[in-house]
């Protein structure tokens, strides 16, 4: 199939285009926009990324220059995790600035991820911020819809649509023609755009990447462009279905207000009306009640304990804790830990649970916005979605606790059970507890986790292909 | 002439959709307010019940020892949420509306952040403020976009320009229909959220109210100037939603990424680090070192001498206390960096007038950022008040069952700090004369308007 006329009539438009100064005026404004959205994106990230390496590695030192001392002092002193943002995340922000950028772990107790950047800002953060992903996935796609307006009204209007199809040219070609001509305008600033982010991707990596992360980079790009595409194919259907240039106008601010504005808010909005989260208060509060209900470790009374001990001395043969072969009060805290980190890891559950209800809807509304789906998916690849956000906190919860119990094992171990014998173990055993990693997760899991966007987004594909289909046999000049 | 406007407006089609769909998402925004109302006096009240029940668990846990038992007991503080927060919910969705501590170390709790879903909070709210600051222009932009421009391309400009001998004043009769139907949808939706959230009459409302007048006018005072410049409607609406674009997002978001890496705030690690290292080496340190600190910050507690044994609760605070005093000045850096980001912004905020009301209704409605910054003092205050009544308790270890527990209730800290009306308005007020002078200039120019 040779695309001879609609290169043609793409080249036409292209040159109608560049005609006009004020596609220059917009090309260049959104050019350095780009640039500035990468430079902070690029500066965000090396100070994140600094400060959190130096506090992860003076927080490890600190640790490790503790003195002798007893291992349950250790499990209260605790660790940190640090959240360290991905390359991507350069060019992607997604929800980082909500992100809690530090947990303290210790023995006992969940701490809360804090030090978001937003609770750190005024509501101006609200508003948004630049990132390269908002310049491809908002501004791009209205620059789309102001170029294409009139790429068929126009014809339309002033009468040459008539000439042109009289001359043998359908619809189809025509409407191919035109979103090949914006398409090509478009590529214009994107494949540089994407020249520069790749470089800058690399050099921040010393050239050094993983398979992983060069296939999140390859889907990034892949998926912004079909995307973009997508923008300009529907900028000239409505162009090619609308009577006048002012209505295709009006007709396509319209979608992409609602797109990229309207809908994202009120959908998540509605997510979140109709099933309320709990308040940390009564969270924190239900928790307390569980573990109570389950055993109070600090009870002396409580019947829970009260059974471990009898069964222990009846198994040791002994009269009392202190002629236990172990240290008791580490075996009784090492189930204590068990206990109430499983009944945190219950309401956690449930509370996640209710998050993703709220979150259900924005993702189902997804097939009916590609903005949604685009963004989620661009969110995960970067790892600045809800998911990776929830990813960090359970594996700094089972880094938690791993060393919680670390500690308890060394105090049974250890630790004599008679007052008078030291209480105190070396500390050499401290760096037995390996440092904090996060690590991010892999692609395959990303793509598992977004199949709705992936889906959602080669379904608009297809329907604007049928639609493509549809209108060249529906159309009208008149 | 007017009713004939009015009337001539009112039947579009297009208006009444437009009017309806405002109002509708108006009413949900107050329905949406109205939840988070809800939710937080059924925070506040539930927090009342826990602390209670807390307070008294454990008192019959540890009714021996003073100090452990304040080692687990937690106060709380609220932060007053008053009606007009439900209009501009703000920053009360990221940070905490209640605050629970415990006597031990502040520095370690104080920061200690709300339970959210991340994609709540990067989607934002959807009430009022967003309404008013995102819908309410787009709809002004509508409405008067193809103002003259829609009459000269049908042809139909000539006629009203020759039998009105005024045609300026034809104009201005226009614009003033507009005005007045969205001021009236303002009021209407403002008088249903004084019902629907018990909203009392008082100076704060009266400013919010203002205030969003004077930013719908200025709306329409950027729609004046540009059909002053007399081009056609589709030049008009682009650059009209282009202004748009950049006032509601390009501007505010390069203006925050700006701050954010102006003001780094790498003092809050700084600080937690400090004050953990703090706290937890005087464990392995001469006891009387740590002591001799705390006497000195305590000179009244001078007359508790440290028992001879190898754990007091006197050295354990005090070693609590070490951790708060030996970072204090982490704590000051990192406040003095956070004012200087609010100041920072609010002080560029007053040159982009969506930026300014929005923190202005946050301002008014307690829900902006120097309001967390003040319920942060407070809650140290707070926490400094409740440590210094417990601390001869402990050191005494008095007999837990003697002290009156049920007077120690939520404690309300309410936000009183006045709005300057003159920094609320005034930016305002400049900007909205700048864009009409200068659209009535572009009038005056061309004296006739053809």
């Amino acid at each position: 199939m040779s695309l001879h006329v609609e290169n043609l009539i793409a080249q036409h438009f292209r040159k109608s285009v560049f005609k006009n100064l004020a596609t220059y005026i917009i090309t260049f404004f959104i050019g350095i926009l780009l640039i500035y959205a990468v430079l902070s994106g690029w500066k965000n990230y090396i100070n994140q990324n600094e400060t959190s390496e130096k506090y992860q590695h003076e927080s490890r030192e600190d640790w490790l220059k503790n003195p002798d001392k007893n291992p349950h002092r250790m499990a209260h002193y605790g660790n940190f995790a640090f959240r360290k943002s991905t390359s991507l995340s350069v060019f992607e922000f997604g929800m980082e600035p909500f992100f809690g950028n530090a947990i303290f772990l210790e023995a006992h107790k969940q701490n809360t991820a804090n030090f978001s950047e937003a609770g750190f800002s005024n509501s101006m953060l609200r508003f948004g911020e630049i990132s390269t992903a908002m310049v491809l996935q908002i501004l791009l796609p209205l620059l789309i819809f102001f170029l294409g307006f009139n790429s068929v009204a126009a014809e339309r209007e002033n009468g040459t649509l008539k000439l042109l199809l009289s001359q043998g040219i359908s619809w189809k070609q025509l409407l191919l023609g035109k979103i090949l001509g914006i398409a090509s305008v478009i590529m214009m600033l994107f494949i540089p755009a994407i020249l520069v982010l790749v470089f800058i991707w690399l050099l921040l990596q010393n050239f050094a990447v993983s398979f992983d992360e060069t296939l999140k980079m390859i889907l990034f790009i892949v998926f912004h462009f079909l995307y973009l595409l997508f923008f300009c194919a529907i900028a000239v259907l409505i162009s090619a279905s609308c009577k006048t240039s002012k209505k295709a106008l009006v007709s396509l601010i319209g979608i992409w207000l609602v797109f990229t504005i309207i809908l994202p808010r009120t959908t998540q909005a509605i997510g979140a009306y109709i099933y309320e989260a709990p308040s940390k208060i009564k969270f924190n509060s239900d928790i307390e009640k569980d573990i109570l209900k389950q055993g109070d470790s600090h009870n002396p009374n409580d019947s829970h304990y009260k059974a471990i001990k009898d069964s222990l001395l009846a198994v040791h043969k002994v009269d009392s804790v202190q002629k236990l072969p172990f240290n008791y009060s580490g075996f009784i805290m090492t189930e204590g830990e068990k206990i109430s980190s499983n009944i945190y890891n219950k309401h956690l559950k449930n509370l996640l649970q209710v998050y993703e209800k709220q979150n259900s809807f924005s993702r189902a509304v997804s097939f009916l916005n590609p903005y949604i789906a685009m963004k989620n998916l661009s969110m995960a690849l970067s790892n600045t979605d809800y998911d990776s956000y929830i990813d960090f906190q359970k594996q700094a919860e089972t880094y938690r606790y791993n060393m919680a119990q670390k500690m308890n094992a060394l105090q049974i171990k250890y630790i004599s059970n008679k007052k008078d014998k030291p209480t105190v173990i070396d500390k050499d055993h401290w760096a037995e507890v390996q440092e904090f990693h996060y690590e991010p997760k892999g692609v395959f899991t990303v793509l598992k986790n977004e199949i709705i966007s992936v889906i959602s987004l080669f379904l608009w594909i297809i329907l604007l292909f049928i639609l493509i289909r549809t209108a060249s046999k529906k159309l009208k000049a008149i | 002439m007017l009713a004939l406007i009015f009337k001539n407006f009112i039947r579009s089609k297009g208006t009444k959709v437009g009017l309806l769909f405002v109002f509708v998402i108006g009413f949900i925004s107050l329905l949406i307010g109205q939840q988070f109302q809800q939710k937080q006096h059924k925070n506040i009240t539930e927090a009342a019940v826990y602390q209670k029940e807390h307070i008294a668990r454990n008192a019959s846990f540890h009714k021996d020892e003073m100090g452990l038992l304040l080692y687990y007991v937690k106060f709380s503080l609220v932060n007053k949420t008053f009606p007009l927060n439900s209009l501009a919910i703000g920053q009360r969705d990221v940070n905490p509306s209640i605050q629970s501590v415990t006597i031990r170390g502040v520095e370690a709790q104080k920061y200690d952040s709300e339970l959210n879903n991340p994609n709540n909070l990067l989607l934002g709210n959807l009430d009022f403020s967003f309404v008013l600051i995102y819908i309410f222009p787009l709809l002004i932009i509508a409405f008067t976009y193809n103002i003259v421009s829609e009459e000269k391309e049908s042809g139909t400009w000539k006629i009203v320009a020759s039998q009105s001998d005024n045609t300026f004043l034809y104009i201005l009769k226009l614009f003033y229909i507009r005005i007045l139907s969205l001021l009236a949808l303002l009021t209407i939706i403002l008088v249903v959220a004084v019902i629907l959230l018990n909203i009392p009459f008082d100076s704060s409302l009266l400013t919010f109210y203002i205030i969003s007048i004077l930013y719908i006018l200025f709306w329409f005072a950027v729609c004046f100037f540009i059909v002053s410049l007399q081009k056609n409607s589709n030049f008009n609406s682009v650059i009209l939603l282009t202004v748009w674009l950049f006032l509601i997002i390009i501007l505010p978001a390069t203006i925050n990424t700006y701050i954010v890496n102006k003001y780094p705030v790498p003092e809050a690690l700084e600080l937690t680090l400090k004050q953990r290292n703090a706290y937890h080496e005087k464990w392995d340190m001469d006891k009387k070192t740590t002591m001799d600190k705390f006497y000195s910050h305590y000179p009244q507690f001078k007359s508790y001498i440290l028992p001879d044994t190898e754990f007091s609760w006197l050295w354990y605070y005090a070693m609590q206390q070490m951790g708060d005093d030996e970072s204090a000045k982490q704590s000051q850096e990192l406040q003095t960096k956070l004012k200087q980001r609010n100041e920072a912004s609010q002080m560029i905020a007053q040159f982009i007038p969506t930026l300014h009301t929005q923190i202005q209704l946050n301002e008014i409605a307690k829900s902006d950022f120097e309001n967390q910054l003040l319920f942060i003092q407070k809650t140290t205050a707070f926490h400094e008040k409740t440590r210094l009544y417990f601390y001869p308790k402990i050191f005494d270890n008095a007999p837990v069952a003697k002290e009156n527990w049920s007077k120690f209730r939520v404690e309300t800290f309410e936000d009183n700090s006045e709005t300057s009306l003159s920094k609320s308005f005034l930016p305002l007020v400049f900007i909205n004369l700048a864009f009409i002078a200068l659209g009535w200039m572009n009038f005056k120019k061309e004296k006739q308007i053809i």
